[in-house]
């Protein structure tokens, strides 16, 4: 496990450089909470055909930040991105929320969890 | 005039066994949008996980997330805990976790093709289907205990052992199923019913496949190369005989030939199992409390399954994120629905195996 | 006619409120030619206004409250509920989970509760006979009701007391 870290503004070009989709194969997009107001942002990789090879970009950033959609780059994206929309209560670009949490359940079930 | 019409399907319906609600938009009978709305079974595992159970307990409690893949659900986070407390656990108790991972596989892929085959129309197959599924869930029984839930793997090693008596009936059984799989290659390669519900419908090509990262049977089905078995090293695939089925086509009727020829090499895998079942132990102690990260990953029978778990040293967990089959799915499901006609979407729907359990957590 | 036959051919609806899939696929299980409900002349219908026995599993989550209300709503009296599992009865596993509501009962009125997890074909099918009993006993409620609100049959000018319906303080203002 290959850990790369990015930027909030820099993930978007680095994932289009790095991202063939013969070769990678995009597993999910996750997130896990640290203390206080930030929390860790990852897209995970592996390699096809390879023993287990597998590349993680992180970047660490605040809640109220918006995070950019990668949806354009790798279309399978977008149903983890809108579960990390969810669970973490953050906003990322053309993500709706409200795949799993209606309008009384507890919101943001994720964030700050686990500490 | 508003020339589209919308048709939902779900969230209970006759051919689902799960709440998933699809909103398809229709021009005449052809499908032109899918609106998918999974959140129906949604109960919040992932959170229960780090704040209401210890790791050691979690085991048993991911296995909740989905009865028909519940052991490997158990398998892959254990191996995340054993792999960050680096235990070698013995090879015994490894080979039993293979050999009941692929009965699960085996009992997965029948119930899938029995519904596929309902969904198609053909009652008498689906029934014929369920009634040889009992054989495995009977072994299953005999083996752990249970039908569905088994609780069988524990962190380093496994609950139960195997005696000489139930090797022999499992080996009977399995020689049973074996020659009724047989028939149902022939029943699914040549009835020409069914041909006509599955041959060219419900396609995903190649590239496709690789844009929009299939897993599973269905990526198989289209000839992409991916089995999670082929590319890990906790369990040894290798030693007994495992062989990546693939085929062309990507219709429903290549996913049906994948699962059977999966079944049929997890029943090898199993007789390979049970003659060159090693001695030893079946447990090891494991002391410490997880710490670090680690991501694993194993095939589930719907495709790969990872689990991403972060430990701080103490026995609570700080995040465990489970990436289910399904979940990863549904964009490729979205994609193949489109104009395909309404009509086979129950058995398209069928043909790709969801767990929407799995998929909400 | 419909009230004799109802006891020899129940068909039952099944709703998913969010288990594990354990459950479901024994109900599926049960169905099959092993165990073969089938024989009790259960069908298995996706239909509520067809319906009589209602099979329920998992613990309810919020987005499924209103839909397992209103097929139970849906489905015509006289109706039974099964909950099948540990978690439609209890909570189970789930219990405090932050999206689900517990048990079943908290929704809907459930007459027969199956442990179990999963609970197996034999408990089930043991079950479904238990509602069978009850649905029984529903029927013949509902038929004693209809029968208050009938006529009272005149026979030569004479009324027969047993069959007239009472009416709240009618034996106070005789006496």
């Amino acid at each position: 496990m290959k850990k790369v870290e990015s930027t909030l503004e820099n993930i978007r070009d680095d994932i289009k450089k790095f991202y063939d989709y013969k070769v990678w194969h995009f597993i999910t997009m996750n997130g896990v909470a640290l203390d206080g107001e930030r929390f860790e942002v990852q897209w995970i990789f592996s390699r096809y055909e390879a023993m287990d090879e597998s590349v993680i970009y992180y970047t660490v950033t605040e809640y109220d930040k918006i995070i950019p959609s990668i949806e354009d780059i790798i279309p399978s994206s977008i149903i983890s991105q809108r579960e990390v929309v969810d669970m973490f209560g953050v906003k990322i670009d053309g993500s709706e929320a409200g795949l799993y949490l209606d309008a009384d359940s507890l919101q943001m079930p994720l964030r700050g969890c686990g500490l | 005039m508003k020339k589209t019409i919308h048709i939902p399907l779900g969230s209970q319906h006759i051919s689902l066994l799960e709440p998933v609600k699809f909103k398809f938009e229709c021009e005449n009978e052809k499908i032109i949008g899918v609106d998918s709305d999974v959140g129906f079974v949604h109960r919040g595992v992932e959170r229960a996980c780090t704040t209401k159970f210890k790791f050691d307990g979690v085991g048993y409690v991911v296995a909740r997330v989905c009865g028909l893949c519940a052991i490997t659900h158990s398998m892959t986070y254990t191996a995340s805990i054993e792999k960050m407390l680096q235990t070698q656990i013995p090879l015994k108790a490894k080979y039993l976790r293979m050999l009941l991972l692929e009965l699960d596989r085996i009992h997965s892929h029948m119930l899938c093709l029995s519904h596929v085959s309902e969904n198609a129309g053909f009652e008498a197959i689906f029934m014929r289907i369920m009634g040889d599924r009992e054989l495995i869930m009977e072994i299953q029984e005999l083996i752990t205990g249970n039908r569905v839930q088994f609780d069988f793997i524990s962190i380093g090693g496994v609950n139960r052992d195997i005696s000489s008596e139930h090797i022999k009936k499992v080996k009977e059984a399995l020689k049973v199923v074996r020659s009724k799989v047989d028939g149902y290659i022939d029943e699914f390669t040549n009835n020409w019913s069914l041909s006509l519900k599955y041959k060219n419908i419900g396609v995903l090509s190649l590239d496709d496949a690789y844009r929009f990262n299939a897993i599973g049977p269905l990526a198989r089905a289209s000839g992409l190369k991916i089995d999670v078995r082929n590319e890990i090293d906790y369990l040894p695939y290798s030693e007994i005989g495992f062989e990546m089925q693939t085929s062309t086509g990507g219709d429903i009727h290549a996913r049906n030939v994948v699962r059977l020829n999966e079944i049929v090499n997890s029943i090898q895998m199993c007789e390979n199992i049970l003659d060159a079942l090693p001695e030893g132990e079946i447990q090891t102690k494991v002391k410490g409390k997880p710490d670090g990260e680690v991501l694993v990953r194993y095939e589930a029978p719907r495709g790969e399954l990872a689990y991403y778990v972060k430990g701080g040293g103490k026995p609570m967990l700080d995040r465990v994120r489970i990436k289910t089959p399904t979940f990863a799915s549904i964009p490729s499901f979205s994609h193949i629905f489109m104009g395909s006609q309404y009509a086979d979407a129950p058995a398209i729907l069928a043909s790709f195996d969801p767990c929407l359990s799995c998929t909400a957590k | 006619m419909f009230e004799k036959y109802r006891k020899k051919s129940p068909w039952i609806l099944h709703y998913n409120a969010g288990s594990c899939n354990g459950c479901d696929i024994e109900i599926l299980a049960s169905l099959s030619p092993k165990y073969d409900l089938e024989r009790f002349g259960v069908v298995n219908t996706g239909n509520p206004k067809q319906s009589d026995i209602f099979l329920v599993t998992g613990p309810v989550t919020y987005r499924s409250r209103e839909r397992l209300v209103e097929l139970y709503t849906q489905m015509p009296e006289p109706k039974v509920v099964v909950a099948v599992g540990s978690c439609s009865c209890t909570g189970g596993v789930f219990r405090d989970m932050y999206n689900v509501e517990d048990r079943v009962d908290r929704y809907i009125p459930v007459d027969v509760y199956v442990a179990g997890c999963a609970s197996s074909p034999e408990l089930i099918i043991d079950g479904v006979v238990k509602a069978l009993d009850i649905l029984e006993s529903k029927t013949k409620e509902m038929e004693f009701a209809k029968k208050l609100q009938n006529k009272p049959k005149i026979e030569d000018g004479i009324v027969s007391r047993k069959e007239m319906p009472r009416r709240v303080g009618e034996n106070d203002e005789e006496s």
